[in-house]
């Protein structure tokens, strides 16, 4: 019930939002009587109906995971976000060898594994796309 | 020139030695996605997208390779349904009902071999079919005005949303969404700005592959973390055949399947998994109390299995003639094309007969390296359920990381793929079905174009939007979809294709 509720009310939210911001849209030319903002208005009006229609009635909670998996999961989003931020700086191959060296410990790898996996499946995909002739940033710390 | 001589130029591309070897490839690679339970074809495809572009194929090629992946990811998902009860995607839900029984009674070899054969019939006369009709619509959609496509589309969504999921509200709230973010960027035609936050990468929109990978991909990753630990027995596989006896004892399925599923396919909306659920229940109904479905028929193998593969061939009607996706994983068919710079619609069949042509070869020559590869095949690939998922699920996300940022070469992506990934999760929690956002996000900019177009035509008059035959019967048929959903709200199993 509560989740639902929440998700609906998040719907709801994010529909208010979206309309106003169409809604503030100067219209286009005149030869286009509809303009920019009718589109999203009316998806607005959809994402909001099935927002409300969740809030009023909502489903039975789904099953949520035991609580170790929510450190994991934290863990896992940082470490996704830390990987966009390190990608250009440190260059693909070491902080794709990290991440998924991390992801590798949080699935259950022991480290020396992990890592083991973490730099082959890196240099090996460095390399596919090197010979494929995409480029992927080397590092700005090394030179790159 | 007939259809039977474009037809056989299309074997001559598909034939070309690089294709053959593309097929070839799709097919392996495919299937090795799609054993992993919780990886399906939607998965495959969009992981796979762009290294598909990185090679920088000819888009009949590319299209070729991607048509592989699609079939063998859907070969992988009932080979993992049969011997382990996964259904790797929904659309073999079904299929996981008598296959593990069978398995578990030692039968596993017959089951499989069932659904290959099945699946290698269904592809053969589903590829006919589509051969007779394709042109036949696609000359019928060439009076098609913006007010019909924009009819059109909303049917498409419509009926989407109506069989994607047990809970209506919530497929309409994935449908508005994927509109949503359809919306993001410049304007399509007045080139205003909208919904970026102000972010720079959002001006030139939300990327499809982007979406797809973080929505289905990740979110899968997220999902194994659950519980890495789970790990399910799999039943003995003896010998893959199917003796003359069974076959002809599942032939009428397998037919009986054909017809089910190449029909539910040409509707867009319905997906592979709603033409194996109600291939079997017609299955169910035909057979009454001779058929043991349920308890480990082969019948009930071969009739789901060879709908689904009829439908991945009725899907394309829609999609290579009026460029409109009927599923989760046609939608990311769509926009590879669009990508490739092949808009699908009534012209294409003229404008690029050889990628039509070559595509509709290709998958019977895929039908074919499925049945000759994959069954021999099927114990090496059960073993790669055997390998521990701390090495598939990095490995998962690293493709995920090479493929999300080959698109734009901007980080800023990675971070979007992640949000993504996150509300994924959510999502398939709450039971809201995922691929109505994709098919949203990538119908979004045409039905807004196509509505702009038909108010312009009409003066600002919204009744030119039902001011045809043509489309008053798609607004209809959208209003039908949508009550129908509610009359059968329940006793359907959940769930959308890829779910």
């Amino acid at each position: 019930m509560r989740a639902d509720r929440v998700a609906g009310g998040a719907a709801l939210a994010l529909a208010l939002a979206y309309g106003w911001s169409a809604w503030r849209l100067e219209p286009g030319f005149v030869s286009d009587p509809v303009g920019p903002k009718a589109f999203p208005l009316g998806v607005a009006l959809l994402l909001a109906g099935a927002g409300l229609y969740l809030v009023l009635r909502p489903d039975p909670d789904p099953p949520w995971p035991p609580r170790p998996f929510w450190p994991r999961a934290l863990a896992t989003g940082l470490g996704l976000v830390l990987y966009a931020y390190l990608l250009r700086p440190l260059g693909f191959v070491p902080t794709t060898a990290l991440a998924v060296a991390l992801l590798a410990r949080l699935s259950g790898a022991a480290w020396p594994r992990a890592f083991l996996l973490g730099f082959g499946l890196a240099l090996a995909l460095y390399g596919l796309f090197g010979l494929l002739g995409v480029p992927l940033p080397a590092g700005r710390v090394w030179g790159g | 020139m007939d259809a039977l001589g474009l037809l056989l130029q299309g074997f001559a591309v598909a034939l070309q030695p690089l294709n053959l070897a593309l097929v070839f490839l799709g097919c392996l690679v495919g299937t090795l996605i799609g054993v992993l339970p919780g990886l399906g074809p939607i998965s495959a495809v969009a992981l796979l997208l762009p290294m598909v572009f990185a090679l920088k194929l000819p888009p009949e090629s590319a299209l070729i390779l991607l048509a592989g992946i699609y079939y063998g990811a859907m070969y992988g998902g009932s080979t993992t349904s049969i011997l382990l009860n996964v259904p790797g995607e929904a659309a073999s839900v079904v299929t996981a009902l008598d296959g593990y029984k069978l398995a578990q009674r030692g039968q596993a070899g017959p089951a499989l071999a069932v659904a290959a054969w099945g699946s290698f019939i269904a592809g053969t006369l589903a590829v006919l079919a589509l051969m007779v009709l394709g042109p036949l619509v696609a000359k019928a959609a060439l009076r098609f005005g913006p007010a019909e496509y924009f009819a059109l589309t909303v049917f498409a969504l419509s009926s989407l949303s109506a069989l994607g999921g047990r809970n209506l509200a919530k497929a309409l709230l994935a449908t508005a969404l994927g509109l949503l973010l359809a919306t993001v960027g410049q304007d399509p035609q007045a080139g205003i700005s909208r919904f970026t936050l102000g972010l720079m990468p959002l001006e030139d929109g939300v990327d499809f592959v982007v979406v797809a990978i973080g929505l289905f991909a990740v979110s899968e990753v997220l999902l194994f973390l659950e519980a890495p630990q789970a790990r399910s027995t799999l039943a003995p596989l003896g010998r893959v055949y199917l003796s003359l006896r069974d076959f002809l004892f599942s032939l009428g399925s397998i037919l009986r399947g054909t017809g089910v599923g190449f029909f539910v396919g040409l509707l867009p909306g319905a997906g592979a998994s709603v033409a194996s659920f109600l291939a079997y229940m017609v299955e169910k109904r035909w057979l009454g109390p001779r058929g043991r479905l349920g308890e480990g028929d082969l019948r009930g193998v071969a009739s789901p299995e060879s709908a689904n593969n009829a439908a991945a061939g009725g899907a394309l009607v829609p999609l290579l003639t009026l460029g409109l996706p009927g599923s989760g994983t046609t939608a990311v068919m769509l926009a590879a094309l669009m990508s490739l710079g092949v808009t699908p619609g009534p012209q294409m069949f003229e404008k690029h007969p050889q990628v039509v042509w070559g595509l509709i070869a290709s998958m019977y020559v895929g039908n074919l390296i499925l049945l000759v590869l994959n069954l021999p095949l099927v114990v090496l690939f059960v073993q790669v359920l055997r390998v521990p998922a701390y090495y598939l699920l990095p490995s998962i996300l690293a493709i995920s990381f090479v493929g999300v940022y080959a698109v734009n070469h901007n980080p800023f992506d990675l971070l979007l793929m992640t949000a993504f990934g996150f509300l994924g999760y959510l999502l398939r929690k709450l039971e809201v079905p995922l691929p109505p956002i994709l098919l949203g996000l990538v119908l979004g900019y045409l039905m807004e174009i196509n509505l702009r177009r038909a108010l312009i035509l009409g003066a600002g008059d919204p009744g030119y939007l039902f001011g045809s035959p043509t489309a008053l019967a798609f607004w209809g048929l959208s209003a039908l979809v949508l009550l129908l959903s509610l009359v059968w709200a329940k006793g359907r199993p959940g769930g959308g294709e890829g779910q």
